[in-house]
């Protein structure tokens, strides 16, 4: 589509109050933003920062992680260094310092905002906030001196444990204060998505410490519990954050409402009671009654359901505006999550299907599955909102329009070339594991390319977080620019559209 | 740190003043095709879950076992998944773990040191006599199949070996390489592990011929061949 075709809206706000006495609507409301904005930005401003350090440092061990996979000799004398230390060490950084810190920030900016409610008690969320780094810290730390429990994503030593569950109570309590607290009498669906979160998340971790640590599970149904967890962790946490951020991110940015209240409801609501019961069928074939893996499969082609729905309606609330994905780094980050997600799902339900795993199963397939969901779906969305938060928390726009889309496209070939490579790179290898007439050594052979192909991805994502890290660093120290218009990322081609946004 | 309070007012709230409302929600009703996806994904995972529910068993491994099969199988001879072995197959497993390392898989034993059990006199005996040796050993010298054996002893196997390992034992060297014997019941050598319960010393071959040639114990079995009459032909020489 060329600009000119781009609709044209109306300007949302309504003319400036003309005189002392005149006070619109839509003043009182900026002006209430405003408060808002200025309630949040310590905490959010915390949490986000902490969330981009651990970032850079879940990168880097990443990086090394997978280095080692085809250069196993790196410091293999240095007991911190081995794989099975840094691995577990990326993962966790990465899910619970950076996916759960910028979602917790995300999520406490739109709560506010969509309560049309102040802040109450910031400091709750400081502290929260502290102890979860704490948490995180002691975490890494336990696994790297060797003290991982061993369950994936569950990696953390239990008194790790125990702090991130302090702070989790702290931010939570929060989140029960604020909602009592509304002021809006409607209840958007984003706020569906972030309550759904805030109460799934001590549902999952709590079950999962108890039955791990407290009152151990016996034998076998230990990993049941773990890949339940595992997985609900990645779709009823930080899917149904990310979820929540893009039903609030695409049609605010747009200017137009969300196409159908419907499919929203059918869509949070299959979505929450069909992801619940997903996770078992990353164990086919192993040594558990056939119908729990299986219920967990059938649960996987249900989710065909919240799929088609959520994106149905995401597809109908963008139509005619994709061309606006040409100015927006929010609206073309949170649409390339919204994208993933459909393709995050359908490659999910693919993958859990009895005659699919039997090539697929422990292959780098799964890992392509993994990265795909937490960083092609979430990291993405979450990009996209703080792209769009941070400006009205320091009061400043984005340095320069040239780095943000450096980011988008590193950080999009860099997951495209990631995915890519895993997942062709797992089937192949999964192949030859299957092949019993080939010695397993050569199915290693296989797969090297692969992984040198992964490690050069991964080497795009490093570039695209130390330049958002860098770019958002500069916000944070107030280099932003000054400006009545924020960074439009192809600033000259069409004025006229960008008015729009 | 500064975050721009001291700016111009307008400037620094340019991007609230500018922003859209906050999102609504429309409300477009539910698409005909969206409903037929429904469908299609119920049907799809609900047949998925019959195919491979492994009917629901709880200790079910095979995602495609079948029901009726299930059902049959339990009317017929309950769940019992392993077979159970017979009195001769338990005992071949004592035999390989004890015995086997002197009187030889084979029950030939080793000419002048370890005595045969195949054809031999002393095993198609008396099951008295027989019980008798397991349990308290025996010491050579001895006359086996016409020939002498006597560097070697065998050690009492009371303590090591319960009633029904003894039985069992006994009932595979009674039948297997040829030897036609009856079998020897558990309750016969509880019976006479009381009897002589006293002897602390193995038994030496004067004390076993005492023993006439038909003592029998309790719940001793004849097979068919033995009551037919044919003689044990170790017995010959």
């Amino acid at each position: 589509m060329t600009p000119a075709e781009i609709p044209l809206k109306a300007p949302s706000a309504a003319p400036v109050a003309t005189s002392a006495t005149e006070v619109t609507r839509s003043d009182v409301e900026q002006v209430e933003r405003a408060l808002i904005d200025a309630s949040t930005r310590v905490p959010v401003l915390m949490f986000y920062t902490s969330a981009v350090a651990w970032l850079v440092i879940g990168t880097i061990l990443a990086a090394y992680t997978s280095f080692k996979m085809h250069m196993p000799d790196l410091f293999g004398d240095v007991a911190f260094l081995t794989w099975g230390r840094v691995r577990p060490a990326h993962m966790n950084s990465m899910i619970y310092g950076w996916a759960s810190m910028a979602g917790i920030g995300t999520a406490i900016w739109l709560m506010a905002r969509l309560c049309r409610t102040t802040l109450r008690r910031p400091l709750l969320l400081v502290a929260g906030a502290a102890f979860w780094n704490v948490g995180v810290l002691v975490g890494l730390g336990g696994i790297l001196a060797g003290h991982s429990t061993g369950h994936q994503w569950l990696e953390f030593p239990p008194y790790a444990a125990i702090i991130l569950f302090v702070a989790y109570t702290l931010v939570v309590s929060w989140a029960v204060l604020m909602f009592q607290h509304r002021r809006e009498g409607h209840i958007y669906i984003t706020q569906w998505y972030l309550i759904g979160a805030f109460l799934w998340f001590p549902w999952l971790y709590g079950a999962a410490q108890i039955m791990m640590w407290v009152t151990p599970l016996q034998g076998v149904m230990q990993a049941a519990m773990a890949w339940w967890y595992a997985n609900n962790i990645m779709f009823l946490w930080l899917g149904s954050i990310a979820l929540g951020t893009a039903y609030y991110m695409i049609p605010k940015v747009i200017g137009r409402p969300v196409y159908s209240y419907h499919l929203a409801a059918i869509g949070f609501w299959t979505y929450a009671l069909f992801s619940s019961w997903t996770g078992m069928q990353r164990l086919v074939d192993g040594p558990f009654p056939a119908w729990m893996v299986t219920a967990s499969i059938a649960a996987s082609i249900l989710t065909i359901i919240p799929v088609a729905t959520v994106g149905l309606n995401h597809h109908m609330t963008m139509r005619g505006n994709f061309g606006l994905m040409r100015y927006s780094p929010t609206l073309r980050f949170t649409i390339f999550g919204a994208i993933a997600y459909t393709v995050f799902s359908a490659l999910g339900i693919l993958l859990s299907l009895r005659s699919v795993a039997s090539y697929t199963q422990f292959t780098q397939a799964s890992v392509a599955y993994t990265h795909l969901g937490t960083y092609a779906f979430f990291t993405m969305t979450m990009f996209g909102a703080m792209y769009y938060i941070v400006p009205r928390l320091v009061g400043r726009e984005w340095r320069n329009a040239g780095l943000i889309k450096l980011h988008f496209w590193s950080s999009a070939y860099g997951v495209g070339l990631m995915v890519l490579m895993l997942f062709v790179g797992g089937v192949m290898q999964g192949q030859d594991l299957n092949n019993t007439a080939l010695p397993f050594t050569e199915s290693t052979q296989t797969i090297l390319a692969y992984l040198r192909g992964r490690s050069l991805s991964g080497m795009l994502l490093m570039i695209a977080h130390l330049i958002f890290a860098f770019h958002f660093g500069m916000m944070l120290f107030g280099l932003g620019r000054t400006a009545t218009v924020p960074t439009f990322l192809n600033p000259q081609q069409d004025e006229a559209a960008q008015k729009s946004l | 740190m500064d975050y721009g309070e001291t700016e111009d007012v307008q400037q620094v709230h340019a991007a609230i003043q500018r922003e859209k409302t906050e999102p609504r929600v429309g409300l477009e009703p539910l698409s005909i095709w969206l409903i037929g996806i429904y469908g299609l994904a119920i049907f799809f995972g609900g047949a998925y879950l019959g195919r491979f529910s492994g009917s629901f068993q709880a200790d079910g491994l095979d995602p495609q076992a079948d029901m009726a099969a299930a059902v049959k199988g339990a009317g017929a001879g309950g769940p019992t998944v392993v077979a159970e072995l017979g009195p001769v197959e338990r005992g071949k497993k004592v035999y390989s773990a004890n015995c086997a390392t002197c009187h030889q898989a084979n029950g030939e034993g080793v000419a002048g040191q370890y005595p045969p059990l195949a054809q031999s006199e002393w095993v198609l005996g008396s099951t008295k006599r027989l019980g008798m040796i397991l349990l308290k050993g025996a010491e050579g010298p001895m006359t086996v199949k016409g020939a002498q054996y006597g560097s070697a002893v065998m050690q009492p196997w009371e303590k090591t070996l319960n009633d029904q390992k003894i039985a069992d034992v006994l009932t595979y060297i009674r039948q297997e390489w040829g030897n036609k014997a009856g079998s020897v019941a558990p309750e016969g050598i509880a019976a006479l592990r009381k009897e002589i319960a006293g002897r602390t010393a193995s038994y030496r071959e004067p004390d076993l011929k005492a023993v006439p040639d038909d003592a029998g114990l309790p719940g001793d079995n004849q097979p068919p061949a033995a009551a037919g009459g044919a003689p044990p032909p170790a017995a010959a020489p």
